[in-house]
């Protein structure tokens, strides 16, 4: 790129060629490590040697030193610990990745990252995005069967909802700013070209740096605020079993929630919550007290990746569900009410529940009065 | 075309920090930011021995394959530079460089880091040659005006060689020859692919 | 799709740079590259096309803009001019080309043709363009009201400093003044400040040489003639072996291993001898580790071996060495292997193996520093190494010599032309003859610097050295030796952290009438002045200003490295801020003083800023034509150009120039030494080449070739001083010994006559060292090959000094009381460079208080390459100040763990002093379990506490830090007054 040819190399001005070295006498040889002497690697404890005792032996041998760095021991650098903690890192040490060679931390993290995480993980979240699609373009989605009573049941309270819906929020500018992080470069960068696929990114990573914490929190109220009717109940392996009636048949009778949504709390929220929040917590060097190496941040990024993509396909299917998958569980979740049919066929226990008043069909304060249900 | 390397030369390396306040003075790097550092291997005991390192502009660049911008180009010469217009400072191509080379001029709590910035072979980086963008972005351009990294070509004992690769190579075999010892290059393994230092423990000569 | 240069087209039209906003140019940009018509190549090719034309223009492209830092530029026109000048922080000499653009220093290029360094740096030389911008300097004059420093007017601050100056002066005589030259200074500066204390009427004035290498200048000077490196940083690529005694060369003198490390690679073996395992050390084939202060068991341990197995040079020393039989009978009965061994701790084989190495591989050289200088026996250290190398037959060798490596970039100038209490100009003593014929050069009456000072004999009397002038101030008036006790000091160029007793300094600083620094980093003395003291030491009419001076950067002069070269400085920028040069200073003080025109009769004026400033040159043509004694008088500033223009002319190894003349003044420069390494003797015309290696008989006079010189008579109790018959420098007429010349001997030898009518006017009745025509010199060089300065022996034995055969003394501090029993110190000394000094007592008293017990550690100090001296000038550069944060103290594993300090923690420092230390400990088996060492670069913080709230305004450094010497203890050289830096006690606690 730089027409002009630049002096052959920096070092080319050192000096003149000298004669060769003369052995002179009474001093110290030097030795060509390439033609090591057997006595000197005679010695029982030669693989043990330190770069100093090696010197002795075998002058300019630093074998000892280089197996050191190669192993990613860390030198002395006038730089700051507090300012610069790997500086006396000369090359990441060698370790091997589920995944990788062995080979510098770096590189394993590298083949991690570009021959699995992204590729695997790209491709599954595609296949879910397919296979959700196939779903909807041949069942369509699933319809109320009876004909709306007009009494409605409060399914959310406001606080549920709000919950909910700040979690979903934060979620969602997650996903797509992750998304854009993780595979952006290979479908939208070719069409935007690079400054302006880089602005994107720039704004959604920075976007998604800040969401992450916010998801955090709100993620925490929606596991307390759900907490409750997650746990198992009757039906809910009969549900199951029954594939929630995707497999034929009638969809099984279930409580506040069946036991698929419970999976996906349980699966989702609590255990992918926990590693996707903690590791993102790492990525973002929020956390007090640790030092953020690169080895914890590639671990940290390896999990993150990992337990986010999970996330996102399963609650690819939570949102397919939400919204054109089932009807009327988006306004349940917008309004706060489902109408007693919804209920009805779909958590037909917690409609009992709610019919037999040990659940009060109304929670919040104060009630919409015309909605007032009296039994 | 000519393929540019660094060797650094760990029997003449002195620890003198030169090449670094050559970069820093040269390209105006905020503090905090370290293109180039040298590191002392066994300080202050027998066997001590001190190199110095910056971006090896690898061959196969892992920065450059993780990078999830793709803001990393080479140039005919085989240097690593990359468009810190693009750069959206996620950071990844400091957790898979080898060596340690990119910098960030912030901290990164809540992931904020500015933008990547690492040693440039002295050759600036995408804006015009010599333009007062560039050296404000990536600082000198060397190259470009027919000079060579200011690191080596201050460096105080020669230890820092930059160059073509070949030349490179060659005033390091004559030096070798001379001694008779010392012949390791370091880090080529790792960033130049050859069976150099650098390799899986196991492999290593002893 | 890789980009590889962004688009030319918005870039190269300025007219759409300058209007388009950088989000339209860069989305552009973004656009452009996404466009499915243009592929990479084609994308390459178009920027490639561009590329090409600006190419032209872009070689020396400098974009940035004037800034703001620059109060003095700007004239639009972009000029790009390039300034060769010289490194200014160390010894080496290291030319640098400063790339000024508008006025502003924008770049720095190295100097590949510079023999001396082909282009390297250390860490500070390739930091030095900082001193462009130069944002925690003084910015102007500051005076110190009510605790706190206020911006004054030039004109205020000179007035007020005169006229107190001028009280002190009729109230208490011209020596209550005490000025601390600077080795800072370039050559005409040094020169000039001396000139300038000699019509102020005064000799106390000093230097960095006092307490860095005055021990060196003595004892060699003493042995052999001159107190300078032997050969050169170059010449060391022509050694076979290499002993560094008390040199840690790599943090040091960085650049001086360029040549070491290429002459290992041709097979030098090198030998580092030193408490600490150094960077140096982590070079050698072999180290050794004493215990500070024990050099001379160490070194006479090695010449033990080496007469035992007869490896002397005999002949060398029949013919050349004076009383080496007398040494040998002292060093086989007092230095056995046992006796070594328990003094300094090394054992027969190793000092077998380090004699058969110097004695194997011939020529062999030595190198030494600070490590052997900064002790009560400095001068004895420094002789016991040169009888080393006369004993080897190294000295006035190539490849062999003394390399004796200064200090601070211009300490060799300094010492050799500048403000040296004990000397004139050149070494010329003070006595009447060295007077008159400065009276004479510089133009004024003989009898008129007689009445400026208080007395003939104040004028005769060694002034007080920099480091005591805390006693100078603090004793006991009937106890010195001068009416007065000072009053008034004045910092021009010098740190306060560099000398020892920190705490007794501080209250010295307050007891004062006036103190003036005049410095680009003036801070660390001023937040010491500043910072609160015990209120009953604090003058109540204590004055402290502030001048703010220019660097080396910001005027022109000369500068003599370590290897006695000289090279020019050409002005790089105009001196920043409000700041002058310190002769403009000089003179304008000279000014109020009422001697300004003597000062300056022989120099024309330039104007900067406006005002009148002695032109540099004509200060050197006067220091050309009064230092005979050095031969510093071929060095014309013409000359001297002409090297750093045609540094490509020079020879890496032997320092001559290939055939070649300045296209400039069509001086030919073939056959010089790069920067005519004095002495160059007699007039420029005269054509001396320089002298690359001193002593050197291989070589004719009039090519740079010598002998010892002949300075202490021509016998010595019936023993025969002068050379031996047939030992001669190379095609001299007189091939026996000869005393040095005057007119007499010319007469006699029948050589008068070939001197012009002239020359026999200005000539008669002088020596060589005063005829102020350079005739003699001449026709004893030119004509006859020989040496104006005679033709004489080293001396083994100095009989002048006190241990005329080197003893070793145990330090005033140490831990081993058992030693001092077999090793005492000197006696007391009543009056010693004006005052009162302690050996004995002091040290008698330390044993019998068992201060061992209580500092049971040896503090040795030293540098770090980051750096140099007290430091403010190198940590005010943030390039360099973000490698080295923290002052810290290197402690052994054993050490540390034994007081359960962690490596990075924090530790208390205590010295007998009183003086207590907050440092960070750096656990390393750098040093041994007795020794701990801590950088001596550091101020600003004072025993725990900051000082930051003293230092004026905006000029405290970027990284502040404990001071050793704030700790450091009582201790001088028998003979100069060095400073007991290297070897003191402590004891660490954690914090
Ligand atoms: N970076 C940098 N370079 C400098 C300077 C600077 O401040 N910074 N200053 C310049 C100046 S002014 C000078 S004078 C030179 C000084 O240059 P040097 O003298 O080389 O430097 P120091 O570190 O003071 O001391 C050298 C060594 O002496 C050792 N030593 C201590 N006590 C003894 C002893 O009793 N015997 C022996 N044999 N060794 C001992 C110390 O461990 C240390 O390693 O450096 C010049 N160069
Ligand atoms: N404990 C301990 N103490 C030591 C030593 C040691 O090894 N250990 N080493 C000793 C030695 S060898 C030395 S040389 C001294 C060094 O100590 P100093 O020489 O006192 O230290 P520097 O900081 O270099 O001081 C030089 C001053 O000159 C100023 N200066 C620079 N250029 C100019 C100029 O052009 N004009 C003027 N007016 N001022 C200028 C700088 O800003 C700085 O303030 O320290 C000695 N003290
Ligand atoms: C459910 C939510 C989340 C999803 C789907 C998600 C997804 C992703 C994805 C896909 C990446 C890019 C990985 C790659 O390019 O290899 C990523 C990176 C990252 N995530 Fe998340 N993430 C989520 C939550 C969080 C949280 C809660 C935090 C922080 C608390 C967080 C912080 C980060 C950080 C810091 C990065 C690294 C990239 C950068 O620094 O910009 N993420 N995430
Ligand atoms: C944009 C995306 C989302 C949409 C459209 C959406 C939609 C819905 C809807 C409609 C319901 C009600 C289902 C019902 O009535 O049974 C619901 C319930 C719920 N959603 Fe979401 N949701 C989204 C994202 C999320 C996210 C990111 C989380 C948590 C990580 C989440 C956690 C929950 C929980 C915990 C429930 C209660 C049911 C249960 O506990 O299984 N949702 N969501
Ligand atoms: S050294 Fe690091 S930053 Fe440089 S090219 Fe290699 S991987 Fe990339
Ligand atoms: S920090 Fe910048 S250069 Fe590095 S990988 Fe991220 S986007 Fe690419
Ligand atoms: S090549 Fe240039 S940018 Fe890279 S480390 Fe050296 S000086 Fe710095
Ligand atoms: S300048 Fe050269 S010798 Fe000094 S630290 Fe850098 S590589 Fe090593
Ligand atoms: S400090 Fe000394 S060695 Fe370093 S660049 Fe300056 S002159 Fe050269
Ligand atoms: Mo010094």
């Amino acid at each position: 790129q730089a027409p002009a040819s630049p002096p052959a190399a920096a070092g080319a001005v050192t000096q003149q060629p000298a004669a060769p070295a003369s052995p002179a006498a009474g001093g110290i040889q030097s030795q060509n490590i390439f033609e090591v002497k057997p006595d000197a690697s005679a010695d029982p404890n030669y693989a043990k040697q330190s770069n100093g005792e090696r010197a002795r032996v075998q002058p300019g041998n630093n074998a000892p030193m280089w197996r050191d760095v190669g192993a990613g021991v860390t030198g002395y650098t006038s730089l700051p610990k507090s300012e610069a903690p790997e500086a006396g890192n000369l090359i990441q040490p060698f370790v091997q990745y589920p995944g990788s060679r062995l080979t510098n931390a770096g590189e394993a993290w590298r083949q991690v990252r570009n021959n699995w995480i992204i590729p695997y993980g790209g491709s599954l979240f595609l296949i879910v995005l397919l296979a959700i699609a196939i779903f909807y373009f041949s069942k369509g989605s699933i319809k109320t069967h009876g004909a709306d009573t007009g009494r409605k049941i409060e399914r959310f309270t406001p606080f549920e909802r709000a919950a909910h819906w700040s979690n979903a929020i934060a979620f969602s500018i997650l996903a797509i700013s992750g998304l854009v992080m993780a595979f952006g470069k290979f479908f939208l960068l070719p069409f935007m070209g690079s400054t302006l696929f880089g602005w994107l990114t720039y704004v959604l990573k920075t976007a998604h740096n800040f969401a992450g914490p916010l998801f955090a929190v709100s993620l925490v109220i929606v596991f307390f605020t759900f907490l409750r009717d997650n746990w198992p109940q009757k039906g809910d392996v009969n549900w199951l079993l029954k594939g929630g009636g995707l497999l034929g048949g009638a969809e099984p009778a279930s409580n506040r929630f069946n036991a698929g949504e419970k999976l996906i709390f349980w699966g989702g929220v609590f255990f992918l919550g926990i590693v996707v929040v903690s590791s993102g917590f790492v990525l973002d060097k929020l956390l007090p007290g640790l030092v953020y190496e690169r080895a914890t941040m590639q671990i940290a990024h390896m999990v993150h990746a990992v337990a986010t993509v999970l996330m996102m396909c399963m609650f690819l299917g939570h949102i397919y569900l939400g919204t054109i998958g089932m009807q009327g569980a988006y306004k349940a979740m917008r309004s706060g009410y489902v109408d007693e049919a919804w209920a009805r066929e779909h958590h037909a226990y917690w409609y009992e529940d709610v019919k037999a008043g040990r659940v009060p069909a109304q929670r919040s304060e104060p009630a919409p009065p015309s909605q007032t249900v009296q039994v | 075309m000519a393929r540019m390397k660094f060797v650094c030369d760990a029997e003449r390396c002195i620890e003198c920090n030169g090449c670094v306040t050559a970069c820093k003075n040269e390209n105006e790097v905020p503090w905090g930011v370290n293109r180039r550092r040298v590191v002392t291997l066994n300080d202050g005991v027998p066997g001590e021995k001190s190199i110095s390192v910056a971006c090896m502009h690898c061959s196969d660049a892992p920065c450059m394959a993780v990078c999830p911008v793709n803001c990393f180009y080479r140039t005919d010469e085989g240097v690593v530079l990359h468009d810190k217009d693009v750069c959206i400072g996620c950071g990844y191509c400091s957790y898979a460089c080898p060596f340690g080379a990119p910098q960030f001029p912030a901290q990164g709590t809540f992931g904020v880091r500015g933008k990547m910035d690492k040693c440039t072979f002295c050759a600036g980086g995408p804006e015009v040659n010599g333009s007062q963008a560039e050296f404000e972005k990536y600082g000198r351009n060397r190259l470009a005006e027919g000079k060579l990294p200011a690191c080596a070509e201050m460096c105080s004992t020669k230890a820092l060689l930059a160059g073509d690769g070949d030349v490179v190579a060659d005033i390091f075999r004559n030096r070798v020859v001379q001694r008779g010892k010392g012949a390791e290059v370091w880090g080529w393994g790792t960033a130049y692919g050859s069976r150099q230092a650098g390799q899986p423990p196991a492999g290593a000569k002893s | 799709m890789l980009l590889t240069k962004k688009s030319q087209g918005i870039h190269t039209d300025p007219a759409r740079r300058a209007g388009s906003a950088r989000f339209v140019q860069s989305l552009s940009r973004g656009l452009s590259s996404a466009l499915p018509t243009m592929d990479r190549r084609a994308f390459l090719r178009r920027s490639g096309l561009g590329v090409g034309v600006g190419l032209a223009a872009t070689q020396l492209t400098l974009v940035k803009k004037a800034g703001a830092a620059s109060p003095a530029t700007g004239d639009g026109s972009g000029k790009i001019e390039v300034r060769r000048t010289v490194c200014s922080h160390c010894s080496v000499g290291c030319a640098v080309d400063a790339v000024v653009e508008n006025g502003v220093w924008v770049r720095q290029e190295p100097v590949f043709d510079s023999p001396i360094n082909l282009g390297a740096h250390c860490a500070k030389g390739a930091a030095l363009r900082e001193h462009g911008h130069g944002e925690f300097r003084l910015r102007y004059p500051m005076k110190l009201v009510n605790g706190k420093y206020e911006r004054i007017s030039w004109d205020t601050a000179l007035n007020e400093i005169s006229a107190k100056m001028l009280e002190l002066r009729k109230a208490s005589g011209p020596d209550s003044v005490y000025v601390v030259g600077s080795s800072k200074h370039n050559n005409e500066q040094a020169y000039l400040l001396r000139k300038w204390m000699s019509f102020w009427g005064s000799n106390n004035c000093d230097h960095q040489a006092r307490i860095c290498h005055s021990t060196t200048v003595a004892g060699v000077a003493n042995t052999w003639g001159y107190g300078a490196m032997t050969n050169s940083y170059n010449d060391m690529q022509n050694s076979k072996c290499a002993l560094y005694i008390g040199s840690n060369a790599a943090e040091a003198h960085p650049v001086s291993m360029l040549h070491m490390l290429h002459a290992k690679e041709t097979g030098c073996k090198m030998i580092v001898v030193d408490p600490r395992f150094t960077r140096t050390a982590a070079k050698a084939d072999e180290y050794v580790r004493i215990r500070s202060g024990s050099d001379i068991p160490f070194l006479f341990g090695v010449l033990y071996h080496i007469f035992k197995n007869g490896w002397e040079d005999s002949k060398y020393i029949n013919d050349r060495v004076y009383g080496m039989d007398k040494v040998k009978a002292d060093v086989m009965a007092k230095w056995t292997p046992d006796k070594v061994l328990e003094a300094c701790g090394v054992d027969e084989a190793t000092t077998l193996k380090v004699a058969t190495m110097m004695s194997q591989n011939r020529p062999s050289t030595i190198v030494w520093c600070m490590g052997q200088t900064q002790h009560t026996t400095g001068n004895a250290i420094v002789r016991a190494s040169c009888i080393l190398q006369l004993a080897l037959g190294n000295v006035g060798v190539s490849g062999g010599g003394a390399n004796i490596f200064r200090g601070h970039d211009n300490v060799q100038g300094a010492t050799d032309v500048g403000p040296n209490p004990d000397s004139l100009p050149g070494y010329y003593g003070l006595a009447e003859g060295s007077w008159r014929h400065f009276a004479k050069t510089w133009g004024v009456d003989f009898d008129w610097i007689k009445g400026r000072y208080a007395s003939a004999a104040m004028m005769g009397k060694p002034g007080i050295t920099v480091s005591r002038w805390i006693d100078g101030v603090m004793e006991k008036n009937e106890l010195i030796d001068q009416d007065s006790n000072l009053r008034a000091v004045v910092f021009w160029g010098h740190a306060p952290n560099s000398q020892t007793r920190g705490l007794e300094m501080k209250r010295a600083m307050d007891k004062l009438d006036l103190l003036v620094v005049i410095d680009p980093y003036p801070s660390a003395t001023a937040a010491m002045a500043a910072m609160p003291g015990k209120a009953e030491d604090l003058n109540a009419n204590r004055a402290v200003y502030l001048l703010p001076a220019a660097t080396q950067f910001e005027t022109s002069g000369s500068v003599t490295a370590s290897n006695r070269s000289l090279q020019w400085r050409e002005k790089v920028i105009e001196p920043l801020w409000e700041s002058r040069s310190d002769h403009m200073i000089m003179h304008q003080l000279a000014e109020k003083f009422g001697f300004a025109k003597e000062l300056s009769k022989n120099y024309k004026m330039q104007k900067v800023k406006g005002m009148d400033e002695p032109v540099p040159e004509d200060i050197l043509r006067e220091i050309n034509k009064c230092m005979w004694t050095i031969g510093y008088t071929g060095q014309s500033p013409e000359r001297l150009k002409a090297h750093m223009r045609n540094m490509h002319l020079f020879d890496v190894k032997t320092l001559r120039a290939k055939p070649g003349k300045d296209k400039e003044t069509g001086y030919d420069v073939t056959g010089d030494y790069f920067g005519l390494p004095w002495p160059c003797w007699g007039n420029p015309e005269l054509k001396h080449p320089g002298s690359p290696n001193l002593y050197d008989t291989s070589k004719h006079v009039m090519d740079g070739g010598g002998n010892f010189r002949a300075n202490f008579g021509v016998e010595k109790d019936g023993v025969n001083l002068l050379a031996e018959d047939g030992s001669y420098s190379k095609g001299a007429d007189i091939t026996t010994g000869y005393p040095e010349f005057d007119h007499v001997l010319v007469k006699k030898l029948g050589w008068w006559d070939e001197l012009t009518d002239a020359e026999k006017t200005a000539a008669e009745g002088k020596n060589w060292k005063t005829d102020s025509s350079g005739g003699m010199i001449r026709i004893i060089m030119k004509n006859h090959g020989c040496h104006p300065f005679g033709n004489a022996k080293a001396r083994a034995v100095v009989w002048n000094f006190p241990d005329a055969i080197p003893q070793h003394r145990e330090p005033i501090y140490g831990i081993r009381p058992d030693l001092v029993a077999k090793y005492p110190t000197h006696n007391d000394i009543k009056t010693f460079w004006r005052l009162p000094t302690l050996y004995k007592t002091l040290q008698d008293k330390n044993v019998a208080d068992k201060v061992e017990l209580k500092y049971p550690l040896i503090l040795t100090s030293g540098r770090l390459v980051e750096y140099e001296g007290g430091g403010e000038e190198t940590r005010s550069n943030p390039w360099l100040a973000e490698l080295q944060q923290e002052a810290f103290v290197e402690v052994n594993p054993k050490t540390a763990s034994e007081r359960g300090i962690s490596n990075g923690g924090r530790v208390w420092l205590s010295t007998p002093t009183g003086a207590r230390l907050n440092v960070q400990a750096l656990v390393t088996e750098r040093v041994g379990a007795d020794t701990v060492w801590m950088p001596f670069h550091f101020s600003g913080h004072w025993q725990g506490a900051d000082m930051l709230a003293y230092y004026p305004n905006g000029a405290a450094p970027v990284v502040r830090g404990e001071a050793v010497n704030t700790g450091t203890t009582y201790g001088y050289d028998s003979v100069t007054m060095m400073q007991e830096t290297k070897t003191t006690i402590c004891n660490l606690e954690k914090a």
